[in-house]
């Protein structure tokens, strides 16, 4: 879970906040509502999530509640990944 | 200016958000890329997709799709092919944010005459948008991922696109969403989605927060509503489908002059309706040192769409003088 935080972390980084402060998302702070990551992103986030942990993301799982943030994005991998 | 360099493969600057780039000089973004026989793959299930979907929803009480129609080439294309390759009833709706080249506006009658498709033109009120571009001409208003695809200002005027046509076709009962992104705007895994209320109303929130602070309750018209965040039933799938066909600039500009359509002689390059986006391009590229188009322009590189040099050619020229002296004149801004 922690690993997978990580991961994530490092990956909204990297590719939506990119030279923000560390302390600029915390773990449950909304994507969305932030305006961190928009409809476009969402597929960017769905095509790194089925690479790097080997998940298949359905139409219908396209929802906040799966991917909305950093805490939701690792509950929904656990439950994919288990 | 800074000591920035181009992808050895495509052409993102060294000043693009993210990048990084290996011993070569080519970008993270070019190792990534899976090769053509993947895209191919993709857009052949994309298709096959949408044709399901179309057998599953198609309705006679109103019309199969809605089209963001900008009079622009790929959107002028995109009409076509939902005409004459799906056989479906089409509505054209054109946001007119009163920078739309005559010559654009001319083309959208001749092609929805030609093509049998009605037309619907919503101009909002000058005032309104002019003070939205105004401010978009001189603070940012998004997150740093938006800059990436758009500048400041298109991304404005693309919010509230979207937004109206996805309210007509949440009023009008119409089933698919179709936009004319391009291959380079839109990867073929977008292609065919279900448009999400809640995934939206996230994302209408980042968006409108902004116009309302500027132009107050002026923008909610262009919009979707709080109520119809609640219909969950009647939201439309999205549907790109230049993204899952064979998309050649030369062949569709000769298919889409078949309907009367001319590429305007007072848009940029990289514009074929707006008369703002030079301006729009140049303010970006000072304020950030890269292209707007640039991801676009370079994701068609890199998929072949286009080659490197037609690339460069479109992001490395500066904007028109007067094209941006006289967007800067109606804006009153300098």
């Amino acid at each position: 879970m922690a690993d997978n935080t990580t991961k994530i972390r490092t990956f909204i980084f990297d590719n939506f906040l990119f030279d923000a402060e560390e302390d600029a998302l915390e773990n449950d702070t909304s994507f969305l509502e932030q305006g961190i990551i928009d409809s476009t992103g969402v597929l960017e986030l769905v095509d790194w999530l089925e690479e790097e942990f080997a998940i298949s993301v359905a139409d219908e799982e396209l929802v906040p509640e799966n991917l909305d943030s950093v805490n939701l994005l690792s509950a929904y991998i656990t439950r994919k990944t288990s | 200016m800074s000591d920035r360099f181009l992808c050895q493969q495509c052409i993102l600057p060294s000043t693009f958000p993210g990048i990084s780039f290996n011993e070569k000089g080519v970008c993270n973004h070019c190792q990534r890329y899976k090769g053509e026989d993947a895209t191919v793959a993709l857009q052949e299930k994309y298709e096959q997709k949408f044709l399901k979907l179309l057998e599953e929803r198609k309705t006679k009480s109103s019309y199969d799709v809605i089209v963001a129609y900008s009079g622009g080439k790929d959107s002028t294309y995109t009409l076509d092919v939902f005409v004459n390759r799906y056989q479906l009833r089409v509505l054209a709706l054109t946001f007119d944010n009163t920078f739309i080249s005559p010559k654009a506006l001319v083309n959208i009658g001749k092609v929805c005459g030609s093509l049998g498709v009605d037309s619907l033109i919503i101009k909002p009120a000058p005032q309104v948008l002019r003070k939205i571009f105004r401010t978009a001409a001189t603070q940012e208003l998004y997150s740093a991922k938006t800059l990436e695809r758009a500048s400041t200002i298109c991304t404005s005027c693309i919010g509230m696109v979207k937004g109206i046509v996805l309210r007509t076709a949440l009023e009008k009962h119409i089933p698919f969403v179709g936009f004319g992104w391009s291959p380079g705007q839109a990867p073929v895994q977008s292609s065919v989605m279900r448009t999400n209320p809640a995934l939206m109303q996230g994302t209408q929130k980042a968006i409108l927060k902004p116009l309302l602070e500027i132009a107050g309750d002026a923008v909610l018209p262009y919009f979707v509503t709080e109520e119809q965040f609640t219909q969950k039933e009647l939201f439309p799938w999205n549907i790109h489908p230049l993204a899952f066909l064979h998309y050649d600039e030369q062949d569709i500009t000769e298919r889409i002059s078949q309907f009367g359509w001319e590429r305007p002689n007072d848009t940029d390059p990289n514009s074929s309706n707006c008369t703002l986006n030079a301006f729009a391009n140049q303010v970006h590229r000072k304020r950030y040192d890269f292209h707007p188009y640039v991801w676009e322009i370079a994701n068609m590189v890199r998929t072949g769409v286009l080659s490197r040099e037609e690339g460069i050619e479109k992001i490395e020229p500066p904007e028109d003088i007067k094209m941006v002296a006289y967007s800067q004149k109606e804006l009153g801004v300098d």
